[in-house]
């Protein structure tokens, strides 16, 4: 099967998508900062979640700072901030709204003919970390701003 | 009585938002973590109605629901199916199976249940009086 799908069209996908899915599940309305230097290093959370078929692998990871994951989660349980206190019920909400994208984005390339599955999701955690694309994967960075907090969605996509 | 409700996800994120927005109303919610589980729990409990996701690990929403329509004991309860996919195929092959409703994560709270009381009779509970 010869590729249908391109990494550009894949970025717009998860702009309007992720746009959705913070704004029905965290009630935050994220601005796209085109061309924006990736935020400094610092205390992240990342989602990630894997996706592949026959004809595409890759993956989706979202990099939050933890102030944000901290809030995104008080919000999506219906907590105050106070209430969020261990890293468990941080990584559940995290690791749910990758999985929410990456289950967006598995839709879009199945009808656009494109078969796939998609992993569980994984947490990352740390202050200093970069994930390395493997050879031949396509990379692409949103950068976000949302209040005093920025986020960054990494996308990596290989077509075979 | 109250209403049974069974959850069946392997997100506990999504379990709580699902008793968050149950929480007004009466109702028994009670919680499995896989296709396994919620069978057992969905044969034990009769529940009037089951929420159920679809990519899970040990057993799948769509393995748990094609199950539990081939056992006689189980297979009039209702099935609202909750995916993070939906995709074409996905949507024909769990509606082909007899699922009563999906609800496409992202979702609100009131789309849960206003799906849910079409098919069960929801009841606000009674305010506390001191």
């Amino acid at each position: 099967m010869s590729q249908t799908v391109q990494i550009t069209e894949v970025s717009e996908f998860m702009k309007r998508h992720l746009a959705d899915v913070f704004d029905t599940m965290l009630s935050l309305h994220p601005v796209l900062l085109p061309g924006a230097e990736l935020p400094p290093p610092g205390g992240r959370v990342t989602g990630a979640v894997g996706f592949g078929g026959e004809t595409v692998t890759g993956a989706v990871y979202l990099h939050l700072t933890d102030p944000l994951a901290r809030q995104a989660t008080a919000t999506m349980l219906g907590l105050t901030l106070a209430e969020v206190t261990g890293e468990g019920e941080v990584n559940d909400v995290v690791g749910e709204v990758t999985n929410m994208l990456t289950g967006g984005l598995k839709s879009w390339l199945c009808d656009a003919g494109v078969e796939c599955a998609v992993s569980t999701p994984a947490i990352i955690r740390g202050t200093a970390y970069d994930i390395e694309p493997m050879p031949d994967v396509k990379r692409e960075w949103l950068v976000f701003d949302c209040g005093q907090e920025r986020f960054m969605v990494e996308i990596h996509v290989k077509f075979n | 009585m109250p209403i049974k409700i069974l959850s069946v996800d392997d997100s506990r994120t999504i379990r709580m938002i699902v008793g968050k927005a149950f929480r007004p109303y009466e109702v028994q919610l009670f919680e499995a973590t896989n296709g396994e589980e919620g069978l057992a729990a969905a044969q034990r409990e009769a529940p009037d109605l089951v929420i159920l996701d679809v990519t899970m690990p040990v057993m799948d929403g769509v393995t748990m629901l094609t199950k539990l329509k081939e056992n006689a004991a189980t297979k009039a309860i209702p099935v609202i199916m909750l995916t993070a996919e939906s995709g074409r195929d996905n949507v024909l092959q769990i509606a082909k199976i007899g699922v009563r409703d999906y609800l496409v994560k992202p979702f609100k709270e009131e789309q849960l249940i206003e799906k849910a009381g079409r098919i069960v009779a929801l009841q606000k509970k009674a305010p506390v009086t001191a």
